[in-house]
């Protein structure tokens, strides 16, 4: 019974298939006679057919999940990385403490970034690092002196940060200078426009981050043109 | 006069500090004034409100309180923790004491000047006692938790008012318990803020007067500690309030840039009982108010927009002259720019930094009042940076552009530049004398040979340098009869043979530089100078006075010039002596020895002293800024209307203004509205329509 339901279910999606392959014969016609066992031998060939199919796909997912595991292994494994090559390092170059902490965090996200990429070569990480740290620092770190970074620092930076947050924090009133000077502008008699418009001399940097960012563009499209 | 190609310069990227701490001197006519990159200025009431004294700042100094104490000692406090006393005849930090309790927000004297009060961080209120020789602590009041941000002390000096975060208290000095503390944090709306409690003066009365950060300004009854009354001013802060020595009048500056004043007025004509009554509101200011001070005839305010604003208060004026004129300062009343007028060069003096520039270049000539397009831009040569936290004192430019000198406090530097074709090198010479610094003013001989050093005591230092680049010290002069104030202002003789030199006590002396001996001493006048100049062929010395007066004194002869005595015979037109802003530039024209140039803020004009023997100088019913209705004259009315003062207004406001050769003039100007975006964000205005 379940064998004659798969013959008609592989005669069936043998059906549709036929079909492109013989545009020309018409559906009025007889459906072909086909023998017992080539019937079967079809059959056999094609559940063998599906469960390579079945099988490689189970293989593919393991092969998947194997690699992910593989994945974690590795980031795990490479957290702790960084901390032993600055170990190293601190080890070498002379007492810089803050500009050690301050390069410490960046390194450890600059590992993580490589380690998404996929890559797997310590060694081309410890050469950025060395890389990093042999060059001026770049991006957002100074080095400081502890004799600097003194308590009374830390007080004043204090007091300034509240000032700050009373005179110039999300409460108060506070307008762009674009803003405030247009007023009079817009209430003359003869309204004119706001001052960044009518002034020229506003807004120079913004201007000339404008002509520097459109003359590198234009040479990338140059380059990518050829 | 003639007609020149003017080189109108805008590049000046000047942007002034704002003004942070006002303090009037009790008794002295004098006013001390704080900004917010550390700087401390005088400006002198007597002498038409001249700034005669400058400190420049710090990096790390910030002064959040000023105050004068024992007479002429000035005190200042800052968020560094630390209380500066200030020497004004050197010019520098005298010394300075560590407060002990962290940053401190306020500082007040008490009434006699022999005790200093400051409000610190931790909120303690700590005592010190103003010794000749410095201050030392004496003792701390009773401390709570709550920055004590304002402080005042009762005229009696028994009791002090501190204002803090939410609260207010009251310290007995003998005891010094807290003897009431005044929540002042009620408020109409439900809003989640904390009142801040940004300024505070104690009447003799017993009201406490505060102003905080609902824009409220309150007064208390401090022994019942009840609110007498309330005045809302504005919807932004409050931040400074000063009351006059009468007790009748309180000015209070808000966050908006309006100032407000208070008076004690009777209820009825003629009825004793009196209420405080908000007059007069002004709106001088763009930015926030952060210092405000009362004199007996003036209100004074100070803003962030770097404005000095002096509004004398017309019913304590006898009369309506020109005492009772607003006043409003924005720029320092001294040169920031050097022309090297040879090599066309531009020297900017910054805070920390200077600029050299080399001027464009136009071939085209055109007509009166035409724009001439250029066909070389004016090129920033080098920006040399001071290395250190210190602000730079003054700086130089020789004639020729090859040397470049500037002094801060501790340092001096002089630097070869050189120029190959358009490249351009700058070089530090390596030993340089060892002066005592700092230097107050820098002045190269015509011929860039030596170089003027102004010190203190008087004294100038002669330096000679040698084209190779070294630098060698010559001679130092020194006023015959001592000088404790520092030289201020230097003037050297194209020739090379005079030098005149000005210090703080307003004496000018004129040394000999070939013989190295004192000259003369020109007469004491009892005002400033804010200008002077050797003429290149007659060696007369051109005087400005901050009233406005002119002089001319001949070295050789040893005596004023007649035409400097025809001109005080007859006197100087009354629009001249009421002008708002001193003369900081005096040049000469070589080719016509009878034309001085001088400029000030507002103006530039040039005086043409042969035309005294032809029509007199104008006298109070002439029009003095004639020269747009002179051009429409004929040429036979022009003869009657002409006088010696050509005075052009055209370029506003002018910072520098020199004569590059015959027909070239250059004008650095410095429009107000160019720095006003790098000041910080003003509050913002509603108006109706926009």
């Amino acid at each position: 019974m379940a064998r004659r339901k798969k013959a008609a279910v592989v005669g069936r999606k043998r059906g549709p298939p036929a079909a492109p392959l013989s545009p020309a014969s018409s559906e009025d016609e007889a459906p072909e006679e086909v023998s017992f066992g080539a019937a079967r031998e079809a059959a056999e060939a094609e559940r063998k057919l599906e469960g390579e199919a079945a099988q490689r796909h189970r293989e593919l997912l393991k092969e998947k999940r194997r690699r992910r595991q593989e994945l974690f292994a590795e980031q795990k494994r490479r957290k702790l990385l960084p901390e032993a090559v600055l170990q190293e390092l601190t080890a070498a170059p002379p007492a810089r403490p803050e500009g050690q902490a301050a390069a410490a965090d960046p390194g450890k996200h600059r590992g993580g970034r490589a380690v998404k990429q996929g890559q797997g070569q310590v060694q081309k990480r410890v050469k950025k690092h060395k890389g990093r740290k042999g060059a001026r620092p770049q991006g957002n770190y100074t080095a400081v002196r502890l004799k600097d970074e003194s308590l009374t620092g830390l007080h004043q930076q204090l007091a300034k940060d509240f000032l700050n947050t009373q005179l110039y924090g999300p409460d108060t009133n506070r307008a762009q200078a674009n803003e405030f000077f247009s007023l009079e502008n817009k209430k003359d008699p003869v309204k004119k426009a706001a001052v960044q418009f009518v002034d020229k001399s506003w807004g120079q940097e913004k201007k000339l981050k404008a002509i520097r960012f459109k003359k590198r563009w234009l040479s990338t499209q140059m380059k990518n043109g050829i | 006069m003639g007609e020149f190609e003017v080189h109108r310069v805008r590049f000046f990227g000047l942007v002034p500090a704002g003004v942070r701490c006002l303090a009037c001197q009790p008794r002295g006519g004098r006013l001390a004034l704080a900004r917010t990159d550390g700087a401390v200025e005088v400006y002198n009431f007597a002498a038409n409100y001249f700034q005669e004294k400058v400190i420049p700042g710090h990096e790390g100094r910030s002064v959040e309180a000023l105050c004068w104490a024992a007479g002429d000692r000035l005190f200042g406090a800052g968020l560094g923790g630390e209380i500066t006393e200030y020497d004004l005849s050197r010019l520098c930090v005298a010394r300075s004491v560590d407060g002990g309790g962290g940053p401190i927000w306020s500082m007040a004297a008490n009434g006699s000047g022999t005790q200093l009060a400051i409000g610190c961080e931790d909120g303690s209120v700590k005592l010190f006692q103003v010794v000749p020789g410095g201050i030392q602590f004496e003792r701390n009041l009773d401390r709570r938790k709550g920055r004590i941000l304002c402080l005042s002390w009762h005229p009696s000096d028994t009791h002090i008012a501190a204002g803090s975060i939410d609260i207010l208290r009251v310290f007995d000095v003998s005891s010094g318990q807290t003897v009431q503390r005044i929540m002042v944090n009620y408020h109409v709306h439900k809003v989640k803020r904390e009142c801040i409690v940004w300024s505070i003066a104690f009447l003799s009365s017993g009201t406490v007067v505060t102003s905080d950060s609902f824009g409220r300004v309150q007064f208390w009854d401090w022994e019942r500690g009840t609110l007498l009354e309330s005045h809302t001013v504005s919807t932004s802060a409050a931040l400074s309030l000063s009351v006059s020595e009468k007790e009748d009048s309180i000015v209070v500056g808000t966050s908006t840039g309006a100032t407000y004043q208070f008076q004690l007025l009777p209820v009825k004509m003629g009825s004793l009982e009196k209420r405080w009554v908000r007059t007069k509101p002004f709106q001088h200011h763009t930015h926030d108010v952060r210092a405000v001070a009362h004199s007996s005839t003036a209100l004074i305010s100070g803003g962030l927009d770097a404005q000095l604003v002096i509004r004398p208060l017309m019913e304590k004026m006898q009369k309506k002259s020109y005492e009772a004129a607003l006043r409003k300062f924005t720029f320092p009343h001294r040169r920031l720019v050097s022309c090297a007028r040879k090599a066309r060069l531009l020297l900017f003096q910054f805070s920390q930094h200077l600029e050299l520039w080399r001027l464009g270049s136009t071939n085209e000539t055109g007509k009166d009042g035409e724009v001439l397009p250029l066909c070389r831009m004016p090129e920033h040569l080098v920006q040399l940076k001071s290395k250190g936290p210190e602000h730079i004192y003054c700086s130089c430019v020789s004639p020729c552009g090859s040397w470049v000198a500037y002094s801060t406090a501790s340092r001096f530097h002089l630097y070869r530049v050189q120029y190959e074709g358009d490249s351009v090198s700058v070089k530090k010479v390596p030993k340089v004398p060892k002066l005592l610094l700092p230097a107050y003013q820098l002045q190269f001989s015509a011929e860039s040979g030596s170089l003027f050093v102004a010190s203190a005591r008087g004294s100038v230092h002669v330096l000679q340098l040698a084209e190779l680049g070294g630098c060698k010290h010559l001679h130092t002069f020194r006023p015959p009869s001592g000088c404790p104030e520092a030289v201020y202002l230097l003037a050297v003789s194209a020739d090379g043979h005079w030098l005149a030199a000005v210090s703080g006590d307003w004496a000018i002396h004129i040394y000999n530089l070939k013989c190295f001996k004192h000259h003369c001493t020109v007469p004491t006048y009892d005002c400033a100078v804010t200008a002077l100049a050797i003429h290149p062929v007659t060696n007369n010395l051109v005087i400005t006075y901050s009233d406005q007066q002119l002089f001319e004194f001949s070295i050789p002869e040893k005596q004023y010039t007649a035409w400097s005595r025809t001109v005080q015979n007859h006197g100087l037109h009354k629009a001249w002596l009421e002008r708002d802003s001193p003369i900081t530039h005096i040049t000469f024209n070589p080719k016509n020895p009878s034309h001085i140039l001088l400029h000030d803020i507002y103006m530039f004009c040039i005086l043409d002293k042969s035309l005294v023997s032809l029509c007199p100088l104008p006298d109070n019913s002439a029009l003095l800024m004639n020269q747009s209705t002179l051009k429409q004259l004929p040429e036979t009315a022009r003869q009657r209307q002409l006088h010696a003062f050509k005075i052009c207004k055209k370029f506003q406001p002018l910072l520098f203004a020199d004569l590059l050769d015959e027909n070239c003039l250059v004008m650095v100007e410095r429009p107000i509205m160019d720095f006003k975006t790098q000041l910080p964000l003003p509050i913002q205005q509603k108006k109706f329509g926009t």
